[in-house]
């Protein structure tokens, strides 16, 4: 229970980060999920079986605090729950580029999804190419921190 | 420890939280169900915002407001007070401005140009030191004069908004200012008659400067409070400035008299001067 409150604190903290950084990236033809990662984070991260009864409320949850349509994140939360446990054990397997560029693309995924519903008739691609790049060296760049840092990453990401 | 990947029975439950999302999605987007529930939340947000703010925030911002205020009050007040330091200064040369352009015709030139900056500077009080200005011979003090010319100031006569107050002796930036007082100044001082002269030596007291004379040469009728003006023949001072009233008369000898004239200006009561060049 209290692992659940710390997530969702967490999710409102990203969401409320997502918000103000929205209006300088979008300048630059950028979106950058910064609650859909870091939710996704947490689920990489997590040993356990992740509920996918929890995904679907922080996903509603997400919905009312960024005012976007129901269902839209709780959707997509979902569907990155059943992919990362799905592949679980797949990810040991993989290099650390290979993450970055799953996450990466998911991520571009969320963005092109999101844009088609809130923003259909003006939808960009510009916007979702550079927000897939911007994404995935993200991430790549997420990864190396503890290279850089390691007493600051013990745990291995 | 490897994760357990999802069972049918998951894979069941994931379908149908995907199932109920999508439907979810396409109730809001077609007949905006939730718009109550988005509002009341939104509502709930802006006025917890709000009650947070004026719990937490405005307390702090309106005590650093007062503190602001109270900076800027004072910031204008000395503005304030320099301006009107600065009006008064320039309402002494402008009452006096007959006795000080007298010598060099310089009131055509005034009248003219109507520009002070010509040969009136505002200066300001960097140092004097106010144990020795009452106890000691050495009266100076050290002013800065505001000027984009690269003039000589030495010889200049300085002034506050009640009179004369010493001259410039020395200096590039900061500018030394031998006052009346001290003891090795000399004032050339007449009365208004005209029929005294006397030169005023520095009495190195404050307020009071001292002259020495001969009866015998002058026989004009001294007084406690008559009024003694510069004579002008220093070419330092203009001439006809009031300069202070007689105080005290030391008949110590026949042939000396010892007169001490309290002077008008207190050197120290201003801290922005006026300097002039005749």
């Amino acid at each position: 229970m209290r692992e659940l409150f710390k997530k969702i604190l967490l999710i409102i903290i990203a969401s409320y980060i997502e918000s103000i950084f929205y209006l300088y990236l979008i300048n630059i033809y950028v979106i950058f999920p910064i609650t859909f990662l870091l939710y996704s984070f947490l689920i990489y991260k997590t040993d356990k079986f992740n509920n996918v009864i929890e995904a679907f409320f922080i996903g509603l949850l997400v919905d009312l605090i960024s005012g976007t349509y129901f269902g839209t994140n709780a959707l997509l939360f979902c569907l990155m729950s059943y992919l990362i446990n799905l592949n679980s054990n797949s990810f040991k397997l993989f290099s650390y580029l290979q993450v970055c560029l799953f996450f990466g693309i998911t991520s571009s995924a969320y963005v092109g999804f999101t844009q088609m519903i809130l923003n259909l008739y003006n939808f960009s691609y510009i916007i979702l190419f550079t927000s897939a790049l911007f994404n995935i060296l993200f991430c790549i760049f997420i990864a190396m921190l503890p290279i850089y840092f390691p007493r600051f990453f013990s745990r291995k990401i | 420890m490897a994760r357990n990947s999802p069972n049918p029975g998951q894979k069941i439950l994931y379908f149908l939280l995907i199932c109920i999302s999508i439907s979810i999605l396409y109730v809001d987007i077609k007949t905006n169900t939730f718009s109550g529930i988005k509002n009341n939340f939104k509502s709930v947000k802006i006025s917890s915002k709000y009650l947070l703010k004026s719990i937490t925030v405005d307390p702090v911002t309106s005590l650093i407001d007062l503190l602001n205020f109270k900076n800027d009050l004072i910031t204008e007040n000395k503005k304030l007070k320099q301006e009107l330091d600065q009006s008064r200064v320039e309402n002494y040369l402008i009452l006096n401005e007959k006795n000080i352009f007298k010598t060099k015709d310089g009131l055509d030139f005034f009248l003219k140009n109507n520009n002070l900056d010509n040969n009136f500077q505002i200066a300001k009080l960097k140092e004097i030191n106010p144990n020795v200005f009452k106890c000691c011979d050495r009266h100076r003090m050290f002013i800065e004069i505001f000027s984009d010319e690269k003039e000589i100031f030495s010889e200049s006569f300085v002034f506050n908004n009640s009179g004369i107050i010493g001259q410039v002796i020395d200096g590039k930036k900061i500018h030394e200012v031998i006052l009346l007082t001290d003891i090795s100044h000399s004032t050339p001082v007449k009365t208004k008659s005209n029929n005294f002269y006397c030169n005023a030596q520095g009495s190195g007291k404050s307020d009071y400067i001292k002259c020495n004379y001969n009866p015998l040469v002058w026989d004009e009728k001294m007084f406690i409070g008559k009024i003694f003006y510069t004579s002008g023949l220093g070419g330092i001072y203009p001439s006809g400035v009031k300069i202070g009233t007689l105080d005290k008369i030391n008949e110590g000898d026949v042939n000396k008299i010892e007169l001490e004239i309290r002077l008008i200006a207190n050197p120290i009561s201003d801290d922005l001067l006026g300097v002039i060049s005749l």
